[in-house]
């Protein structure tokens, strides 16, 4: 593994693929998925293995690079970063914009190590493991994951709740994503997929923020303004310790778990951070534990992702299915045999996720100070060009105008939701999380012939449902101590 | 010497369009096509299973120089590929715009999700048959799959198998069950080849189906196919017997089929058909076809419209049973945001 990392070459792939990913992750708009697709088809003429590390690298960048944009101008570069933007932001425009990256940037690393070793040393049995979740559990743990929303960023239960539950709506129209059937189209073709992620991702919180920033009367508009050192002192990270070992092994984890991963692992460590913490009322106003656990999950997802694929040649996520396909048009048959049959190429994605996971840290750490300036460009060049990278990147997923069209009326959507302080980020992951739950729902009340039972005579489904429960009720107490201090 | 310059400057880019242009429009006049790129419609995401397939004749054309313009590829993914489809049949039939779009052009229309078919299109060529296989988990009960189709006929509607319900692989499963005396599943939704996969494996459904390819891939992480759904026995797997040497009445394969909208020139699809089976000679796509498991062979013309015409007949005796009712989760959610936006606004009224 270590003769092939010292080729120049191979090197110098893996710092363009995460240098690009970052960039493209960091721009609002524009996703990790979409680089990695339109980069596929010029790796069909490279050697296998090094299309596999640019493919990699990519994937590492992209995921790290969203925390730019959440942290500067509180829009997520992808949905991974979401939980990132409840608390790098307000630390942003506290006059800590550096620091808000540094924490940010070191826990993506440590979260990308941790499961660089799971990926190095425990993809078979995990792998195993997570095929023994069926559709009762899947649905019962996202329904775990939407009971956390009751208590997202600085809301109240019920405005969490709310805002779960409209995206729960938004997400309805469209294929039914079990029985296939059509709901809520209105007999229009292009309504059949429904809204897509990446439109009402980026118009809720890019053309969201622009809009309100735009139309504030008195011109008070939050602004990121400091110029402090994204150096992070080793006290800080030691204190963090076990924030960073919890939320990294829970992205590892929920990185599993295919389609689920990169979305909710962020979410869960975050929430779970915010339960252990000894300052809980400081989440969603700066906290940096809430920084530090949901970057150190969503880089952490990136191995998870990758322990299927590699250990069972079934893909984690879309960017997995990606590489997949990498692999079979090089030959190369994934699968479990992949590791008897072709080491390198397994050797050469687990050792890709270690060193670009340490390029993306020196990158971002050396470029901290030109990175945070990026918020000091006058906003009568920003919104423009943010809009406009807004709008081609939601063209360009399918070339379909429709999706423009949706993105600026979930822009709007956006900013009246932020008037009325109803929380986005629970808005999104009840989107993305909505199709996810009924799929399972559906599937597993087809396979049980229409019984509910199992959700509560399979062991780990009432786990997962009884600690939703705990979550609601045993949340009261704190959230009433909040209440009182903010008055 | 200025006037020259400028002259230089101003009229030479100047003539250069106007020749380009009427170049353009006397060739198009001519009918001479392909005049600009060729978009090729895939239905579904970058980097899938549909989407790698046409890349690789793509890959294959540009670097034979088959054709003087380049291949372009858009996907318009969802809903079973179904958007991507109706908006190739409502391209400009041209002959500049084309879909790729495998047996889900039938499937789906059967199942009820698209007015539109392969009638709706005119059909330019088949290319690379892929063999279907029916698979269990290696602890599974059944050895055979006539064991295992004597099972769901004595005992109906309790065999689990996972399908992406309304797709191909659905319809794999409902020719089997149509084959086999009154023998029938209890069909779920399980997704693309990964999640049956681990679904198979963890125990949560009994059996699937798989193409060759995925089969190949997955066959060492502790499954068996029981048989292959194909006319004859599939080259890579010679010892796996078809289903009607199981005494199961069934044959099912997929294929890729390329269409134009309707209304195209026939000289311009006579030319992407020559496209099509030039590129299928060259070495690329032989490699390739061999990595994914498929059988390189290519259907124009009458073997065309034979092969059209009997998949859409296969379909005519196949009969939909709606899965179990759904639970309305759209209604109950109104309801949790209903009640959710009653408690929101009294906290903004007691603020």
């Amino acid at each position: 593994m270590i003769d092939l990392f010292a080729t120049p070459i191979i090197l110098g792939l893996v710092l363009l693929g995460t240098t690009l990913g970052i960039t493209v992750g960091a721009i609002p708009g524009l996703t990790g998925t979409m680089l990695i697709a339109l980069s596929l088809p010029m790796t069909f003429s490279m050697e296998p293995v090094s299309g596999l590390v640019l493919l990699v690298a990519m994937y590492v960048g992209a995921v790290s690079g969203g925390l730019i944009s959440a942290t500067l101008l509180r829009m997520p570069g992808t949905p991974a970063a979401i939980m990132t933007t409840l608390d790098g932001f307000p630390m942003a425009t506290s006059g800590q914009p550096g620091r808000a990256l540094g924490l940010g940037v070191g826990a993506s690393l440590f979260g990308g190590l941790i499961s660089w070793l799971a990926l190095w040393q425990l993809s078979e049995p995990m792998a195993d493991l997570s095929t023994k979740l069926g559709p009762f559990e899947l649905f019962s743990l996202v329904i775990l994951a939407l009971a956390m929303l009751a208590g997202i960023g600085d809301s109240t239960p019920a405005r969490g709740l709310l805002g779960g539950s409209l995206g729960v709506i938004v997400a309805m129209p469209g294929m039914h994503p079990a029985s296939g059937e059509l709901r809520w189209t209105f007999g229009l073709t292009f309504m059949n997929e429904g809204f897509r992620l990446i439109p009402v991702l980026i118009g809720m919180f890019a053309i969201g923020k622009i809009l309100q920033d735009v139309t504030s009367k008195d011109g008070k508009v939050e602004e990121v303004s400091g110029n402090d050192s994204a150096w992070i002192s080793l006290p800080v990270w030691v204190s963090n310790l076990f924030n960073l070992i919890r939320s990294s092994v829970i992205g590892t984890f929920i990185g599993i778990l295919p389609g689920i991963g990169a979305n909710i692992g962020s979410l869960a460590a975050y929430m779970a951070a915010k339960r252990a913490s000894r300052n809980p009322e400081k989440f969603g106003k700066g906290s940096e534990e809430g920084i530090i656990a949901s970057e150190a999950a969503n880089n952490a997802t990136v191995g998870g992702a990758l322990i299927p694929l590699i250990s069972l040649g079934i893909p984690g996520s879309v960017i997995g299915a990606v590489l997949l396909g990498a692999l079979i048009v090089h030959g190369l048959q994934p699968g479990p045999l992949l590791f008897r049959q072709n080491p390198e190429a397994i050797y050469a994605i687990i050792g890709t996720v270690l060193i670009a996971n340490i390029m993306m840290f020196l990158i971002m750490v050396g470029c901290a100070k030109w990175i945070a300036r990026l918020s000091a460009i006058p906003k009568k060049i920003l919104f423009p060009s943010v809009t406009l990278c807004c709008i081609w990147g939601a063209y360009a997923l399918n070339g379909m105008w429709f999706d423009v069209l949706v993105m600026l009326l979930f822009g709007i959507l956006g900013w009246r939701m932020e008037k009325a302080k109803l929380p986005l980020a629970a808005f999104v992951i009840g989107f993305v999380l909505a199709p996810i739950a009924e799929e399972n729902l559906c599937a597993g009340l087809m396979a049980s012939g229409g019984s509910y039972l199992p959700l509560v005579t399979r062991p780990l489904s009432l786990c997962l449902l009884i600690c939703s429960v705990v979550l609601i009720i045993w949340k009261r107490k704190p959230k009433n101590a909040n209440t009182q201090s903010s008055f | 010497m200025e006037s020259s310059r400028l002259k230089r400057i101003l009229f030479v880019p100047l003539a250069k369009k106007i020749i380009l242009t009427h170049f353009i429009f006397l060739s198009s006049l001519n009918g001479e096509y392909p005049s600009k790129p060729i978009t090729v419609i895939v239905p579904f995401a970058a980097g899938g299973g549909s989407d790698v397939f046409v890349r690789i004749f793509q890959n294959a054309i540009r670097k034979n120089n088959l054709c003087p313009q380049p291949i372009v590829i858009k996907n318009i993914a969802g809903a079973g590929g179904t958007i991507g489809s109706r908006t190739a049949r409502d391209a400009e039939p041209d002959g500049h715009t084309i879909l790729c779009l495998h047996d889900g052009i039938y499937t789906a229309q059967h199942y009820g999700n698209a007015d539109w078919g392969p009638a709706d299109f005119e059909p330019i060529a088949a290319t690379g048959r892929s063999g279907v296989v029916v698979a269990v988990s290696e602890n599974s009960p059944y050895k055979s799959l006539n064991e295992l189709m004597e099972d769901a006929n004595s005992r109906p509607y309790q065999l689990v198998y996972g399908t992406n319900l309304g797709a191909p692989n659905h319809y794999s499963a409902l020719f089997l069950q149509n084959g086999f005396k009154n023998s029938k599943f209890r069909f779920t939704q399980t997704g693309g080849g990964a999640k049956r996969l681990a679904q198979l494996k963890g125990g949560h459904i009994d059996v699937t189906g798989f193409s060759v390819s995925e089969y190949q891939q997955f066959k060492a992480a502790g499954i068996i196919a029981l048989a292959s759904m194909g006319v004859k026995r599939e080259a890579s797997f010679p010892l796996l017997p078809i289903a009607k040497e199981e005494d199961v009445n069934a044959t099912h394969s997929l294929m890729q089929f390329w269409w134009a909208p309707k209304d195209t020139p026939i000289e311009r699809i006579s030319y992407l058909q020559d496209l099509i089976k030039e590129a299928m000679k060259t070495d690329e796509i032989k490699t390739q076809f061999k990595n994914l498991h498929l059988e390189p062979i290519v259907q124009v013309g009458k073997d065309l419209l034979n092969t059209i015409d009997l998949r859409s007949k296969n379909l005519e005796n196949i009969y939909i049973e709606k899965p179990t009712t759904m639970p309305p989760l759209e209604w109950i959610v109104l309801i949790i945001a209903v009640t959710c936006a009653f408690f929101v606004n009294r906290e903004s009224k007691t603020v």
